[in-house]
């Protein structure tokens, strides 16, 4: 029932930005994300594109694994879509009937906004796709790093990541079993209404919750048994290093998006920056 | 030289009862035993005889609650040497899924290195040396979920091994495997104890990974009933069938084979009986 359930979706090929430090992938998809607000115009969208499309092209993922990830916010497309084109009532009046009116910066204001997000997620999961999830359960660790001096727990934030990482499969197995044993005892899964079927589930989440604090007990000695102490003194077996690979990437994505930076400030004032409406 | 000892230590586990009382069960019951340094003791009993219990007195993950466990001159109710204690006693547990902290499997073996402080190369070179030993170096970028219950358990064994610990612990590691994990496992234990010279205690119960140790302790109901080489354990038929323990039927049948004059050896496994007997007749 869960076998198919893989982690993450990382895309396991060796290229370019693979290659590139996930530390540097992950500020660059966060000047990425917030760059995606600063196009505003056609030209800025045309732009954009050749930047995610050569990025995708250097990473070696299929074009088509990135646009399978809008799959997931398809609904939330089309209804942010349908919004826009009704409720913006600004320049020409294309059609109306009743109290539906389309203007031509209505439907503008729709295609940007459905851009944005499309954009917004092929960007974000190009980083998860060439990314593994320790890699940037690491990332995370380092770049949190400076929060430590606030007594902020990086390094037990970090372990609790990678340990909920190393615990799915063999949980996802231990449903998988969970729920054999109980359809071996006549339990249903399949029929019945929502509620039974909701009702039905409380046989397998129980076990699992109870094996899973036995596990966690276990998990406890093991670690103490290696001489876990928190993060005092402890050293770390990973060492990340800045290549080439990270400086030519960066200076790649950093061209374009001081561009969009520079043509936003010329062109407007932050006084109208009416598209950040929510 | 001992390596740990145990003076009348005694640890009970508390039950609460669903009527608001409680009761005691006897985990370790007013054991005292010596480990010496370099030695393969093997500890068996049946479930619920208390060896489980007795390991965890052993690196200071349960203290004594009566007596004392004194790991090289530290004792164990002292929190201060327990840190001390775990990188001289490293162990392994019974299921291998729930040992590993990391998902890639140098990285889990880097683990108990990281926590004792130990910075780049020797790091690097430990986490080396501990998979190379287990046999398990080409496996070091992958994930321990692909693995085999044996080779998981190998991992484990890499990651108490990369403390460079005096004594191993093996706590029931090879009760989950199959027939092949579990020689694999005994098999690296061997090797530890014969070629780095570690004190290697196991705790099973299965009789026949008894017979390549030095030393034999028997429990029963948290105590020692019997202790001995494995053929003083294997002579006393009638006290390990009272412990709920069996000795192993090729066992049984080249000591019977003894008894009645023929030149074999004790062995659990029925290809080399087997073999032994042709070559007698």
């Amino acid at each position: 029932m869960f076998r198919d359930i893989t982690f993450g979706q990382y895309y396991p090929v060796d290229s370019f930005v693979h290659r590139m430090d996930a530390r540097i992938k992950l500020l660059l998809a966060i000047l990425y994300l917030v760059g995606i607000f600063f196009v505003t115009s056609f030209v800025g969208f045309a732009w954009l594109t050749i930047f995610l499309l050569t990025a995708i092209f250097v990473s070696k993922v299929p074009l088509k694994s990135v646009i399978k990830s809008i799959k997931g916010i398809l609904v939330l497309l089309i209804f942010t879509a349908i919004l826009n084109v009704f409720f913006t009532q600004e320049g020409n009046l294309l059609w109306g009937w009743w109290i539906f009116n389309i203007y031509d910066e209505g439907l503008k204001f729709a295609a940007k906004m459905m851009l944005r997000l499309t954009y917004l997620v092929m960007g974000t999961s190009l980083l998860t796709l060439t990314t593994t999830a320790v890699d940037l359960t690491h990332a995370i660790e380092s770049l949190l790093k400076p929060l430590s001096f606030i007594k902020f727990p990086v390094h037990e934030l970090a372990l609790i990541m990678s340990l909920t990482l190393s615990f799915i499969p063999s949980l996802i197995e231990e449903t998988d079993r969970i729920i054999r044993a109980q359809k071996a005892r006549g339990a249903d899964f399949d029929t019945g209404g929502l509620g039974q079927r909701v009702k039905a589930f409380v046989p397998i989440l129980i076990p699992l919750l109870v094996s899973s604090f036995r596990r966690a007990e276990e998990l406890a000695f093991a670690m103490n048994s290696r001489c876990y102490e928190g993060s005092t003194k402890r050293t770390q077996f990973r060492v990340q290093k800045l290549t080439w690979r990270d400086a030519v990437g960066s200076l790649f994505q950093l061209i374009f998006f001081v561009a969009i930076f520079l043509v936003f400030a010329m062109q407007t004032t932050w006084a109208n920056v009416t598209w950040l409406y929510f | 030289m001992d390596a740990i000892k145990l003076q009348n230590a005694t640890y009970n586990y508390k039950i609460f009862n669903d009527d608001g009382t409680q009761s005691y069960a006897v985990g370790v019951d007013d054991v005292t035993l010596d480990i010496k340094q370099g030695e393969f003791l093997t500890l068996v009993g049946h479930n619920g005889s208390g060896k489980s219990t007795l390991a965890k007195l052993l690196n200071g993950l349960f203290l004594p609650q009566k007596g004392s466990v004194i790991v090289f001159g530290m004792d164990t109710a002292n929190e201060k040497n327990l840190f001390e204690i775990r990188k001289n006693v490293g162990m392994v547990f019974q299921n291998p899924d729930n040992q590993m902290v990391a998902s890639i499997i140098e990285e889990d073996v880097a683990f108990g290195v990281e926590n004792i402080g130990i910075p780049h190369p020797d790091l690097a070179e430990r986490v080396h040396w501990a998979l190379e030993s287990v046999g398990m170096e080409q496996f070091a970028k992958r994930t321990p979920h692909k693995l085999s219950g044996g080779q998981k358990q190998r991992v484990a064994i890499a990651g108490a091994l990369a403390i460079k610990p005096q004594v191993l612990v093996l706590d029931e590691s090879t009760a989950m495997l199959d027939p092949q994990g579990r020689k694999e496992v005994l098999a690296v234990a061997k090797k530890l104890n014969k070629e780095f010279g570690m004190t290697v205690v196991l705790i099973t119960h299965f009789m026949e990974e008894v017979l390549q140790s030095d030393r034999v302790v028997v429990m029963q109901r948290g105590k020692i009933i019997a202790t001995g080489t494995p053929q003083e354990i294997f002579e006393q038929r009638a006290l390990l069938e009272k412990a709920g323990l069996k000795v192993p039927r090729t066992i049984e049948l080249a000591q019977k084979l003894k008894e009645s004059g023929w030149a074999v050896e004790d062995t659990a496994d029925a290809k080399s009986l087997g073999e032994m007997i042709c070559r007698l007749l």
